[in-house]
């Protein structure tokens, strides 16, 4: 038996908020979010026994819920929009992707990382803003860390292009600037 | 001195501390020198900055209390599954003759599953047998008929009586409270013509609901066979049930059941 704090079934609540937002960044509606996180810890805790102690419980529900949404996307695209569960979602995300709309409109760089391909999204958001490593991120994504690295490059050099984010140089922050 | 060039890669995994600690002074070397390696670096730096401010607010959001509930609500059931599941500490012990274990084996994996079901298949396990058992069934959903319930506020642990108006026998086992401190009795009725039923039935308001019960396969007649009490054990452990009350603890318990009752 797992030490008690180890558990998935103990760390799963405090761990709402960042899966939320994971979430939220990935389809763009927080009722599908919503919807997808309860799924995503549904499956967690039947597949607690799989979460292997000493690896972190952030990458492996993140990996969880992206696969999940993945497989939402893939039965979307065979099954076509007639399906029930889909019209239930759709219908769903568009208020909620209205709101979603709303909020990025007030922050550029939000709506700069949604807009980025769906690729190139998922892993910034796994690295920049959930700060996972590059192995981590390539555990999630089940790529190659190789792959990780040059699309991680590529979002990054997107982002600061449609935000223009200032690339001044700032020595003395990029000097201190390793960050482990 | 010769400038390196740097690709960008390797310039973001300075920026993110990916890269070993001779590279990343090799890349310091040289941006004391080149400001535009300064300024390429700083770019990685600066997204990662502001992709993480720009999500924050989400992060900050609070989690609809629908969803948070949902999720502690299948926390708890599956804490509760696995109480269920694990049997190693009983509650309390009962005096039953122990048979061999042999459909313990079977049975113990699967206790988990009964304790949940157990009470949905009761009414099929009356209403299965003849037109007069499906009238005179002892319980419908889960409330009990007068003849048991009478028999569950009188006979004191340990005493069998036959159920007035059917031939079954009741047999009192022990009287308990539950985790949410309602009266609770475990008990055993015999019919002639089918197997034991091993059950447990709490007080809720003015009358009794079955919340366990389960047919103890083989004879009739007698006590009912280890392996039932075994799913029962892993049930009484999953209500968190409190030790058997004392012969005097039990008598007014029940006597204060059936002066409730009379009113």
């Amino acid at each position: 038996m797992p030490e008690k704090t180890d558990r998935v079934q103990d760390q799963l609540v405090a761990f709402l908020p960042n899966l939320r937002r994971f979430a939220i960044a990935l389809c763009r509606s927080r009722d599908m979010a919503d919807d997808l996180v309860q799924r995503a810890c549904e499956r967690a805790l039947a597949n607690e026994q799989r979460f292997e102690q000493g690896t972190r419980f952030d990458a492996w529900m993140f990996k969880i819920l992206r696969n999940l949404w993945i497989d939402d996307i893939r039965k979307r695209k065979v099954a076509g929009p007639q399906e029930n569960i889909d019209e239930r979602h759709d219908i769903a995300g568009v208020s909620g992707e209205r709101e979603m709309e709303a909020r990025l409109a007030l922050n550029s760089v939000a709506q700069a990382i949604g807009e980025l391909a769906d690729d190139q999204r998922d892993v910034l958001l796994l690295v920049c803003v959930e700060e996972l490593s590059y192995k981590e991120a390539a555990e999630v994504l089940a790529v190659p860390i190789g792959t990780v690295m040059s699309r991680l490059a590529r979002a990054r050099k997107n982002l600061a292009e449609a935000t223009g984010i200032s690339t001044a140089p700032t020595r003395s922050a990029v000097i201190k600037g390793v960050r482990k | 001195m010769t400038e390196e060039t740097f690709s960008d890669e390797i310039l973001m995994r300075f920026a993110d501390g990916e890269l070993d600690p001779d590279m990343v002074a090799r890349i310091e070397r040289v941006m004391e020198i080149d400001d535009r390696l300064v300024t390429r670096v700083a770019m990685f730096i600066e997204t990662r900055t502001q992709a993480q401010a720009a999500l924050k607010p989400l992060l900050d959001e609070p989690v609809p209390e629908k969803l948070v509930a949902a999720v502690e609500q299948m926390i708890e059931a599956k804490r509760a599954g696995e109480r269920v599941a694990t049997v190693s500490v009983l509650p309390f012990g009962r005096g039953r003759i122990a048979r061999p274990p042999s459909r313990s084996q079977w049975m113990l994996p699967i206790a988990a599953s009964l304790a949940a079901a157990v009470v949905g298949a009761l009414a099929g396990y009356w209403a299965a047998g003849t037109n007069e058992r499906t009238r005179g069934g002892l319980w419908v959903a889960g409330v009990i008929r007068p003849a048991l319930a009478q028999a569950l506020a009188t006979v004191e642990s340990g005493k069998e009586i036959r159920l007035a108006g059917i031939s079954d026998r009741f047999r009192a086992i022990a009287t308990f409270r539950n985790d949410s401190r309602d009266l609770c009795r475990e008990f055993e009725v015999d019919s002639q013509d089918r197997s034991t039923v091993v059950s447990v039935a709490c007080r809720s308001g003015d009358e009794w609901r079955v919340s366990f019960a389960v047919v103890a396969p083989g004879d009739a007649g007698g006590y009912a066979p280890a392996s039932s009490t075994e799913a029962l054990d892993a049930y009484l452990s999953a209500i968190e049930a409190g030790a058997p009350m004392s012969a005097e603890e039990e008598i007014k318990a029940l006597a204060e059941v059936r002066q409730k009752g009379a009113k």
